[in-house]
């Protein structure tokens, strides 16, 4: 609680970031020291010169933030969502690199397998791209879900020889996974794109067919953008795609892109890791309504207006949909935290430390959340205020 | 059918000329000339399911064996993965030790469970024991992932293990090599046990020294069909045995391994070329491998037809 | 499984006494001294148990996807088979109780779907591999010679051997995109609008569906059927083949007088059996049906889901249910399924344990 209570005093808005809030952190790691009594001064301060090699600032203030791990030797194991696992697989080794004692194994099941072997205690981190339901929540009181970076979701399409970028709004897109829509040139699709040529080509609607956390914003977009159409319930990791002749399922993200290539006249929802892949596949990319009204596409600076917008939103558990915001001009209206899910109660206090460490570096902007990690998945990084909060659920963490 | 008993048949009379009563020259020879024509068609459809047999087997392995080496590096061999790139040899040794583990466990009680059904019990009476082996090896494989799963990982406590790996692969593949014992041991000629029994020896001795040697060779066949197909599964493996960056470690539980299905079948979704590189290779040392066992198999079955035909060829 | 046998050409004679191969015992005979009659016994024993374990292992398996499907069946009722959706419900929402189980609001299961697209996969599969397989064994045992037929019985055992993910691969990325390209618009164009042939129309999608899944499966059955098929056709009697070539009979004649009657039961058995590896097998179809959930397939082209493809892509997101209704409805759905196949497996061995002289193959039919 007493650690609640500092990082409340972080979320504040405050335009010189980093500084201020790992000022403000220094006590949240003391108190961790306090309250674990295992974190050493001395690992502070080797964590300090691993820090200052990275960045080039010569002081210590944006140090305390990252824990530093413990002296002996731990592995630590990750597993689930397979939209995480390139991103730990960056993560992993570099950490490694900074901490030889410590070694993490990765593995991309699936988010569902993350959060039940996270739960059993088969692993130690679960990655998830949708956060714990309450009825999982008490089942499991121990299991935090913590935010760990923000990712986006593109719109594709495959419509050959088409001019310029196509708008779409949740209406129209529910209206195309519900077989209410079924040609592009419908009369609603035209209305928000004047100018642009539409082919007759019947629309083809593609959806996960593996339950996914893609699948899990995507109709949360069209629940929040259009609930007469799609209908405000109607979201979750897998769900019932109305059963349309043209609807066709794909398995992960890479069938996705595949399955839209090869089919003229798709509509996909991609994870924004698989920008590339849809760009050699000469798949467009819409621009999509947000919930003022602007169409945009995912960007930098979308992306981060989004979660700006929902970062004092977000709740101290990280549980919260970054979906169709109402704030934003600018924001795009499809982003989502990745999350970490770890168990409170470790079986050592070496483990606790070790994953409070190597979680902390991840999300720290000058550790795993730097822009040379995430850039590399499409990912972007946490708000300051949501990383003070993630800092500390992580300091809920200890051996039972 | 084509039977007509000579002097029955009425040649101008008959009201249906294709029926076998109708002798006339012309007509057989007319019908003659159909049905080797029905005989020829018959031996170019089979020709051309021999073909179609062969086409997916060429098509298969060059498809493999081209993307597995458009860029291959003998890295892959040597080095471990990570994340999506990097090699293989975590998957590699993981597959290695699953076998190895896989080949004692089913060894020991596939062997032993054949020498019961072909020594030991009693005529007609091992009916249930030989149909339960035979039709476990009907159970589909994910089906035994999925009880393995929610069975030894989740219940049991035993996580993402060698231990659950090793424990569904060998009830998958255990009737392959309970099914091999039993031949080879039941094609050893009764000859060699009354022999020994004529000579005294202890119906547990004979079976050691004089029974079990020349079945040796069909037992250890079966047996590397059964490490083969335990080579290439993936469905009783992606919720057993998880997967791991590491090599192998020392422990049974609670150690997630590495084994050379799960690139395949994960990493050619991934949205990296190295992820798609690593799954074509992984398909490649697959096929490889399995190929391998086929032959070893081959080469012990003819070894052991020539030594058995030039042993018996003096008496 | 080519096993090797210990002395060519002779045939086993049955246990003389009904006693096993192993005859009286030895110590029947007064003043034999008994070395180790204890270890004798030890191996009696735990030979027996190794081979009680299969049998074991199968009614554990049973017994365990039962106990673990019983809140499914009594939640899903028998409705299961004949709904067509498939909707896990909101996990988000509280959980509802419906029939005395707890399950995520909305939620509402139906295999129907999932029951025809297994079915017609594996029909598709057969109607291919049969004739093929029964082609190859007619031509292996009567046309080719020694060293081909080796060869051949080789390729038999390389499709077996294969591995099951790396024929899903190459269907996924080769055969599927090369029949959707090449193959599937020219029959969807050329079949005439009839029955049966109805199913050949219409939109040819992606590569992924019945066709590319069939194709595979047929792969991937025919060494089980082929090889079954050549042991067969091996032990019709050659006097009575000839006496029908002396009586003037073509080729074609002799297959369909002699061998067939010869081979039927034993062939069929091996058909079903192959049915049965169609019915189950998982990664292949997993990779190139497309595992749509909630939709009957609509012709030959369409994707679909097949029970043992959807269990392993359901299950993770199966495990975010916290009420475990998800989870427990895949083991429902493993259940059928493993129904399904042992029924074909113990058909076919019941089948041809009657009335044949060739057991049928194990597994895969190496």
């Amino acid at each position: 609680m007493d650690v609640i209570k500092h990082t409340d005093e972080v979320r504040t808005p405050q335009p010189s970031g980093p500084t201020r809030v790992s000022r403000r952190l220094r006590p949240v790691a003391f108190g961790a020291l306090a309250l674990t009594g295992a974190v050493a001064l001395a690992a502070c301060s080797s964590s300090t010169t691993a820090a200052t090699t990275t960045t080039t600032k010569p002081a210590a203030p944006a140090v305390p933030k990252i824990i530093a791990p413990p002296s002996s030797t731990v592995a630590l194991t990750e597993t689930g969502s397979t939209l995480l696992y390139p991103l730990f697989n960056f993560w992993a080794p570099a950490y490694s690199k900074l901490y030889p004692n410590i070694s993490i194994t990765t593995a991309g099941t699936g988010s569902g397998t993350g959060i039940a072997q996270a739960a059993a205690g088969a692993v130690d981190i679960g990655a998830s791209d949708a956060y714990l339901s309450s009825a999982q929540v008490a089942q499991n009181p121990g299991l935090l879900n913590i935010p760990l970076a923000i990712s986006a979701q593109m719109i594709n399409y495959n419509l050959p020889g088409l001019s310029g970028t196509l708008k779409l709004s949740p209406s129209v897109i529910a209206q195309m996974y519900t077989g209410k829509i079924t040609t592009w040139n419908n009369a609603a699709v035209a209305a928000i794109n004047p100018g642009i040529t539409l082919p007759s080509t019947p629309v083809i609607p593609l959806h996960r067919s593996d339950g996914s956390g893609d699948t899990f914003i995507f109709s949360q977009y069209m629940a929040k953008g259009d609930p007469s159409v799609w209908g405000a319930n109607n979201f979750g990791t897998s769900i019932a795609f109305p059963a349309i002749p043209t609807a066709v399922g794909a398995n992960g993200n890479g069938g996705m892109v595949s399955e839209c290539a090869k089919t003229v006249g798709c509509i996909a929802y991609i994870g924004i890791s698989f920008k590339a892949q849809t760009q050699s596949a000469n798949l467009g990319e819409a621009m999509i309504e947000n919930g003022t009204g602007n169409y945009l596409l995912p960007t930098n600076a979308t992306i981060d207006a989004e979660s700006a917008s929902f970062a004092n939103a977000t709740p101290p558990n990280g549980a919260i949909s970054m979906v169709y915001s109402t704030t934003a001009a600018q924001g795009y209206p499809i982003i989502n935290y990745e999350y970490g899910i770890i168990n409170s109660k470790q079986s050592s206090s070496t483990t606790a430390r070790a994953i409070q460490a190597f979680v902390s570096w991840a999300i720290s902007p000058t550790g795993g959340n730097a822009d040379s990690f995430l850039s590399q998945v499409g990912f972007r990084p946490l708000p300051a205020a949501v990383v003070a909060q993630s800092q500390a659920q992580l300091q809920t963490i200890s051996a039972s | 059918m084509a039977t007509v008993p000579v002097g029955t048949a009425l040649p101008t009379a008959s009201p249906h000329p294709d029926r076998a009563l109708d002798t006339r020259p012309s007509v057989r020879r007319r019908r003659w000339s159909r049905r080797r024509a029905a005989n020829a068609v018959y031996w170019g459809a089979c020709a051309a399911a021999l073909a179609g047999v062969a086409a997916p087997v060429v098509w298969v392995l060059a498809g493999v064996v081209n993307s597995g080496l458009r860029d291959w590096h003998w890295s892959v061999l040597t080095t471990q993965t990570v994340g999506t790139g990097g090699g293989l040899l975590n998957a590699i040794a993981g597959t290695l030790v699953i076998v190895v583990g896989v080949a004692v466990i089913v060894g020991i009680v596939g062997i032993a469970g054949g020498i019961y059904l072909a020594e030991f019990c009693p005529e007609g009476r091992g009916g249930l024991l030989r149909g339960g082996s035979e039709i476990l090896s009907g159970a589909p494989s994910i089906v035994l992932g999925y009880v393995g799963y929610v069975t030894l990982v989740v219940r049991f406590h035993w996580g993402f293990s060698l231990a659950a790996a090793l424990a569904v692969l060998s009830v998958m593949v255990v009737p392959y090599v309970v099914k091999a014992t039993e031949v080879s041991l039941r094609s050893v000629p009764t000859a060699y046990r009354d022999g020994s029994e004529a000579l005294g020896m202890p119906s547990g001795y004979a079976l050691r020294r004089v029974v079990l040697r020349p079945a040796l060779p069909g037992i250890v066949t079966g047996l590397i069909v059964a490490m083969a197909i335990a080579v290439g599964e993936t469905a009783p493996l992606l919720y057993t045995a998880g997967w791991s960056n590491n090599l192998p470690t020392a422990h049974l539980f609670h150690a997630p391994i590495a084994y050379l299905t799960y690139p395949v079948w994960t990493f050619y979704n991934q949205p990296y070329a190295s992820a798609h590189r690593l799954a074509a290779v992984a398909a490649l040392l697959l096929v490889v491998l399995a190929l391998l066992m086929i032959v070893v198999s081959r080469i012990i079955v003819a070894v052991t037809q020539r030594h058995s035909e030039t042993s018996s060829a003096p008496h | 499984m080519t096993v090797p046998v210990a002395s060519p050409g002779r045939p086993v004679p049955p246990a003389p006494d009904g006693r096993g191969p192993s005859g009286p015992r030895w110590d029947a005979a007064p003043g034999v001294i008994r070395p180790r009659h204890d270890t004798e016994g030890m191996v009696r024993w735990g030979t027996r148990l190794a081979a009680l374990l299969p049998g074991a292992a199968l009614v554990g398996l049973a017994v365990a996807l039962l106990i673990e499907a019983l809140p499914a069946i009594r939640g899903n009722g028998f409705g299961f088979f004949t709904r067509t959706t498939w909707d896990p419900g909101n996990f988000y929402n509280p959980p509802v109780v419906v029939n005395g189980v707890a399950r995520p609001d909305g939620a509402s299961y139906g295999a129907f779907p999932l029951i025809v697209g297994t079915l017609a996969s594996s029909t598709i599969a057969m109607v291919i591999a049969v004739p093929v397989a029964f082609g190859t064994a007619m031509i292996v045992v009567h046309k080719l010679p020694r060293r081909l037929s080796n060869t051949v019985g080789m390729l038999l055992e390389m499709l077996a051997g294969i591995p099951s993910v790396v024929f899903g691969l190459w269907a996924a990325l080769t055969l599927g995109p090369f029949l959707a390209h090449h193959v599937s618009p020219f029959i969807s164009r050329t079949m005439p609008d009839v029955p049966v042939l109805r199913f050949f129309k219409g939109p040819v999608g992606s590569g992924e569906g019945l066709l590319t899944s069939g194709l595979v499966l047929a792969v991937m059955v025919v060494p089980i059927i082929a090889s079954t098929t050549r042991d067969l056709l091996r032990q019709v009697p050659r006097g009575t083949q000839e006496g029908a070539v002396a009586l003037g009979m073509t080729d074609l004649e002799v297959v369909r007088s002699v061998s067939i009657p010869w081979v039927r039961t034993g062939v069929i058995g091996a058909c079903v059996l192959g049915l049965g590896r169609a019915l189950g097998e998982t990664m292949a179809v997993a990779m190139a049906s497309g595992t749509v959930l909630g939709t009957v397939p609509r012709n030959v082209y369409s994707t679909f889901g097949s029970m043992a493809g959807v269990i392993v892509s359901q299950l993770d997101s199966a495990l975010t249910d916290a009420t475990g209704f998800a989870v427990e409805t895949l083991a429902y759905l493993g259940l059928v399924l493993l129904a399904m196949s042992l029924l074909a497996n113990i058909g076919a061995r019941l089948l041809v344990r009657r009335a044949s002289t060739t057991a049928l193959p194990v597994g895969r039919g190496i």
